[in-house]
C-alpha cells in the first residue's frame, strides 16, 4: 500500500503544496486568458500559438502534473473515508494512481504534440 | 446518542445537524469531486486540437452557449470556494486559529469551531459567488 511507502502525513504535505503552486499557476493561466480577451484567446490560431510558446507550455504541463496530483489524491481521501481495509485501500491507491498517471500521459501528448506543431 | 449510532454514515453526513461547519465538509468534498470530472473534461477538450481547426471549432461551441457559461460559471464558484476553505484547512492543520485547549466542561463546545473559522467559510462563499459573478461578465463581455 502507498501508505507503506510514504507517510500519510507525507502525502497530506504533498497534496497541500500541489495545491498551493496550482492557485499560482492557474491565476497566471487564467490571467492570460482575459489579457488577450477570453473569446479570443480561445481562437485556433491563439491556442496553438500558446501552446508553441515554451515558457508558457511548460506552464501547463506543471498545471497538469499538480492538479492531477493533488485531484486523484483528493478522491483517493475521500474514497478511503467512507470505507477502510486492506483490499479497498490498495485498490482505491493504485486506482487512483492509474488514474492520475493516464491523465497526465494523455494531457502531456496534446500540449507535446501541440507545441511541437503537429496539428 | 442511541439513535445517533444507528443512523450509521447517513448520520454523520446530515449538513443540517452540526452547522456551517458540516456543510463546508460536504461543500469542500463535492467541489473537489467536481472539479477533478472538469478537468477531466477540460483535458478531454483541449486535446481536440489535435484533429484541426474544424473540430477545436465544434469542441468550443459546445462552452459558448448559455448553458455552457452556467457551467463554466459553476466551475469558478467551485474552484474560488474549494480554494478559500482549503487555505482556511491548511492554516487550522498548522495549529493556527484553533483556539486555545481546555478542560471540556458542559457544554462541550470546541474551540477549535470558533467565529474566526465560521467567518472564513463565509467568505470563501462570498468570494466564490463574487468571482462566479465577474466570470459571467467576462464570458458574455459585460
Amino acid at each position: 500500500m502507498m501508505s507503506n511507502v510514504m507517510r500519510e502525513s507525507h502525502i497530506m504535505k504533498i497534496h497541500y503544496l500541489t495545491a498551493m503552486l496550482a492557485v499560482a499557476l492557474v491565476i497566471v493561466h487564467i490571467m492570460v486568458r482575459i489579457v488577450q480577451g477570453f473569446s479570443d484567446s480561445l481562437l485556433f490560431d491563439n491556442v496553438v500559438a500558446n501552446y508553441q510558446f515554451i515558457p508558457y507550455a511548460i506552464l501547463l504541463e506543471a498545471v497538469l502534473v499538480l492538479i492531477s496530483v493533488h485531484g486523484f489524491n483528493g478522491l483517493r481521501v475521500i474514497l478511503l473515508e467512507l470505507k477502510q481495509g486492506r483490499a479497498y485501500e490498495n485498490a482505491v491507491t493504485y486506482g487512483c494512481l492509474a488514474g492520475m498517471i493516464i491523465l497526465v500521459a494523455y494531457g502531456s501528448r496534446t500540449i507535446i504534440m501541440t507545441s511541437m506543431g503537429m496539428v | 446518542m442511541e439513535k445517533d449510532r444507528k443512523e450509521g454514515i447517513r448520520g454523520m453526513a446530515n449538513p443540517g445537524r452540526y452547522g456551517i461547519e458540516r456543510v463546508a465538509y460536504w461543500l469542500m468534498r463535492i467541489t473537489g469531486l467536481g472539479l477533478l470530472v472538469y478537468f477531466i473534461g477540460h483535458i478531454y477538450e483541449t486535446s481536440s486540437i489535435l484533429d484541426g481547426k474544424a473540430a477545436w471549432n465544434s469542441m468550443l461551441e459546445l462552452t459558448q452557449t448559455t448553458e455552457g457559461h452556467i457551467f463554466l460559471a459553476l466551475v469558478i464558484g467551485m474552484c474560488v470556494f474549494h480554494t478559500g476553505n482549503g487555505i482556511r484547512l491548511m492554516i487550522g492543520q498548522a495549529g493556527f486559529g484553533l483556539g486555545r485547549p481546555s478542560r471540556p466542561d458542559y457544554p462541550y463546545t470546541p474551540s477549535s469551531l470558533n467565529m474566526k473559522n465560521k467567518l472564513c467559510i463565509y467568505v470563501s462563499i462570498g468570494l466564490a459567488a463574487l468571482a462566479m459573478m465577474y466570470g459571467l461578465g467576462v464570458m458574455y463581455d459585460v
